[in-house]
């Protein structure tokens, strides 16, 4: 029985999706946990994985078509299978043309031929032969959607169309060669001379421009648009400020070793930043609050955002009530989140709900950076890279590991003494983490 | 800042079909010339040569007429009225594509074009002290005689002693006598007008035959004809420079001269290639002509070339075609030049047309091929109407794939015959094949059917 694949619904806001790219073309053979498509809502960009295992025997939309969810996209099963009954609209006209078919041509229907593997014959109804002929395409190159695949005359006036035809000269040695042509001749035939030697492509010395131009997928466009309407909607400024990070990299290096013996989920630096930052917003809750033009919405918990970069570009998944959570839970909870990211498997819904944003950029090297708060939030907080700095402390210059937070707010929505005040805060707690474990 | 989708250098056959073309896909064009619309072709060359040919035409069947029981008298060719008709034709289908393109909503700006660098928005072009910018640019300029450095030739163009194919077509009065310096085709078209409006022709050709690549049986038999009317050939001469009322060569080593009131340069045209600004945007001239491919790109992207600048053909009906792939492969549909396959006509008095392979060229092939002959004869039609003809048919196939390969035709009407032969070459038609079409009786593109039908 063959099984057709529908077009998911991400999330209770989406009709429809757009296929962004086919991985597999219709007579492949596909198994369980091959990606089929790429698709995208105006969010974000997934892949659907084969459910089933056979052959895929029937693509129903091609890419850049938009799919209403809950659609039949394509249909999986055993080849010759009737699949009509998947189609969106219905193909049931392809049926009755295979019987009409039969029905016209059986006197010529050839004797038997003595059994041969099946790869060797061509299925092809006498009809659809002699035409092919006339037409001069070669029927080893038509798509069979007769029974079993087995090609009849509709498939050879559809091959007729779209070509390769050949001249009459070229006839017998293109339908005979493996190899397919570019045809140059009149109306894209091909022609002897394309036979016997391909035409290369001439003009040496060709000077391509210099760039390629390449579409923008839709997560790209709703990137722009976000970030552009940040920028030009909003009145953000960052403050750049920096924490001993001795106390949490003290901490980090002995819960690495405890989580070989115990069982437990590795911490990362950036699950310790998360979680100083869930208890830190508590006390600060301009920062974790939504500027509403007439009005601020102040969240009572922290949903923090956790921008992860992507494959198909930034994304950013909600850490909802973070400041529930406790350093173990968060950190299982952040990489869960991410992985699902990166994979394509998150929901639109997960997408949404953020009260307050983090993103690292530390470990790739960046010492301070702007970060572009995602609106309605008021703040986002920019994660650096960690240098060594010194200070003066009784024993003279000590050497101490720096690590750079850079704090983007909403000037609109919150002034620089309680964003500064915030940001020192959070060094603070940083600097003591331990006390929070409490 | 209008950025148009293709811009145009030059409205000659090449350059107003594709802004036909590309205007009716959608673009939005550019149109750029510095002389006519309708380039050399309709305004002094294929159109207007045509109408004088005409003219002469029925002259000579006046003259000749008795020969088919149609005696006259005091038969005259007005030479100021046949100019006045030419002049008439050509603004009428200069109007025509005006029209067309004006319906087609193509931008036509009259003047000078000059390529500048490119930038980000695109290619630029400058006409009349305005910059145009554009996605694409189609070079259509075309080309223009070839005037050698010959003694006193500078001198000859600037009194009206020497002409070009431009002004031979205005001349108000008919020269008595006529010296036209190159055999080929341009030459030999005006050779046979002037010569049945009066004047006492004499052709003078770098080589020893007339009509340059044509079949050389086929050319000799066109020099017989123009031999039977009084024009004068001098074969194998080289003109070394001009003197008043004179011309002076060398052949065979001896300097000889011949006196004349006009004199016609025709010994070849050569691609525009220069003043338009092709070195700011890098587009690659070899040998003064744009170098394009099969899909009529130059070596820039964005940037094509169709016509006589390319300097392959130098026929109008090339640079349709030309036109026609450059548009379709802006519009991303796959299309390429096939050259092998394009007839060239000669408009004398009897007319001459050929494709494909010749004798000469199959053999430096190697191809293996069988040619069969046929007086022109072997046509019913061709009998009754011409007394006396001595027109033939040769045709060539490939002896491997049965494939017709080349036509080669003199007598009337085998221009308007030989386009036929060119489908049948397009679609690789193999004699068994072309023995199954049929050809209306009598006409005399019978002979085609005639010629197939003898080989073995």
């Amino acid at each position: 029985m063959a099984t057709p694949i529908i077009m998911p619904r991400q999330g209770n806001t989406v009709e429809t999706c757009i296929i962004s790219k086919w991985h597999k073309k219709k007579g492949d053979k596909v198994k369980p946990g091959d990606i089929l498509f790429t698709y995208e809502t105006d969010k974000a960009s997934f892949e659907e994985e084969s459910t089933a295992e056979g052959i895929l025997l029937d693509i129903f939309f091609g890419e850049d078509d938009e799919v209403p969810v809950l659609t039949n996209v394509c249909v999986i099963g055993n080849e010759g299978e009737d699949i009509s009954q998947f189609a969106p609209s219905g193909k049931k006209e392809i049926k009755e043309e295979a019987i009409k078919e039969t029905v016209d041509s059986p006197i010529t229907e050839p004797a038997p031929q003595p059994e041969k593997a099946p790869d060797d014959i061509l299925r092809i109804s006498p009809r659809a032969r002699n035409l092919a002929e006339k037409e001069r395409v070669d029927p080893s190159m038509a798509q069979g959607s007769g029974p079993q695949g087995r090609i009849i005359e509709k498939d050879i006036i559809e091959l007729a169309k779209k070509g390769p035809r050949a001249t009459s000269v070229a006839f017998e040695e293109f339908t005979a060669s493996d190899k397919k042509p570019q045809g140059t001749g009149i109306g894209g035939m091909v022609t002897a001379s394309d036979i016997k030697a391909p035409k290369a492509e001439p003009v040496s010395m060709v000077i391509d421009d210099d760039y390629e131009d390449q579409k923008l997928p839709n997560i790209r466009k709703v990137i722009a648009k976000a970030m552009h309407h940040s920028l030009s909607s909003t009145a953000q400024l960052t403050l750049n400020s920096s924490f001993d990070a001795t106390a949490i990299l003290d901490l980090r290096s002995k819960l690495k070793a405890a989580a070989q013996t115990q069982s437990m989920p590795n911490i990362t630096i950036n699950d310790i930043v998360l979680f100083a930052v869930s208890r830190t917003l508590k006390k600060h809750k301009a920062v974790n609050a939504h500027f509403l033009d007439d009005k601020i919405r102040y969240f009572k918990h922290a949903n923090l955002g956790v921008a992860v970069d992507t494959e198909r570009g930034l994304l950013v998944p909600t850490l909802m009530a973070a400041d529930t959570k406790s350093l173990s839970e968060l950190a299982t909870a952040s990489k869960d989140l991410i992985t699902k990211t990166q994979t394509g498997k998150i929901t639109p819904d997960e997408l949404t709900g953020g009260t307050f944003t983090i993103t690292n950029l530390g470990t790739l090297g960046v010492e301070s950076f702007t970060p572009v708060i995602n609106p309605p939030q008021t703040a986002i907080l920019g994660v650096n890279n960690i240098t060594y700095r010194q200070k003066k402390t009784d024993n003279g210059f000590e050497t101490y590991p720096a690590m750079g937070l850079s704090l983007t707010f909403d000037h609109r929505a919150i002034d620089g003494a309680p964003a500064a005040r915030f940001l020192k805060d959070l060094c603070e707690t940083l600097e003591n983490i331990f006390i929070l474990l409490i | 800042m209008d950025i148009f989708d293709l811009m145009i250098i030059g409205a000659g056959p090449a350059g107003y079909l594709a802004a036909e073309r590309a205007a009716h896909a959608g673009f939005s064009v550019l149109l750029a010339e510095k002389g006519n619309i309708g380039g050399v072709c309709l305004n002094e060359g294929c159109i207007p040569s045509k109408t004088l040919l005409y003219s002469a035409k029925i002259f000579d069947s006046a003259i000749h007429g008795q020969k088919y029981g149609i005696k006259t008298d005091d038969i005259t060719l007005d030479h100021t009225e046949v100019i006045a008709r030419k002049n008439k034709v050509v603004k009428k289908l200069v109007g025509g594509i005006k029209a067309k393109l004006r319906t087609l909503s193509v931008t036509v700006i009259q003047g000078e074009a000059m390529i500048q660098p490119k930038t980000s928005d695109g290619f630029k072009v400058r006409i009349n002290d305005t910059e145009y910018t554009g996605k694409r640019l189609l070079i259509a300029t075309g080309s223009m005689p070839v005037i050698p450095g010959i003694q006193n030739v500078q001198e000859g163009i600037k009194n009206g002693f020497v002409l070009t194919n431009k002004e031979i077509l205005d001349l108000d009065v008919v020269p008595d006598r006529l010296v036209v310096i190159g055999g080929g085709v341009i030459g030999l078209e005006m050779a046979s007008y002037y010569n049945s409006a009066g004047s006492q022709v004499t052709i003078i050709e770098m080589l020893d035959h007339i009509a340059g690549q044509t079949d050389l049986e086929i050319s000799s038999i066109l020099k017989k004809n123009y031999e039977k009317k009084g024009i004068i050939f001098k074969l194998g001469a080289k003109v070394t420079g001009l003197a008043e009322g004179k011309v002076i060569y060398e052949s065979d080593g001896k300097v000889h001269e011949v006196p004349a009131d006009k004199v016609l340069m025709s010994i070849g045209r050569r691609p525009v290639t220069s003043d338009l600004g092709l070195e700011n945007i890098g587009v690659l001239v070899e040998k003064g002509a744009v170098v394009t491919d099969l899909y009529c790109k130059t070596n820039i992207a964005g940037v094509y070339a169709a016509g006589d600048v390319n300097g392959k053909s130098l026929l109008a009906h090339t640079a349709y075609r030309e036109a026609e792939v450059a548009v379709n492969n802006m519009l991303g549909k796959k299309d390429v030049m096939r050259y092998d396959v394009i007839p060239s006509v000669i408009y004398t008095n009897p007319e001459v047309a050929c494709i494909g392979e010749t004798q000469d060229s199959a053999n430096q092939k190697d191809i293996d091929y069988d040619i069969v002959k046929l007086s022109m004869m072997y046509s019913g039609r061709y009998v009754a109407e011409h007394e006396a003809g001595d027109g033939i048919c040769k045709l060539l196939i490939d002896k491997n794939t049965r494939k017709l390969i080349g036509a080669h035709m003199i007598g009337n009407p085998v221009s308007e015959i030989i386009f036929g032969v060119g489908i049948m070459m397009e679609n690789e038609m193999r004699i068994e094949d072309i023995k199954e079409l049929v050809f209306p009786h009598p006409t005399v593109s019978e002979i085609i059917r005639e010629g197939i039908f003898e080989f073995k």
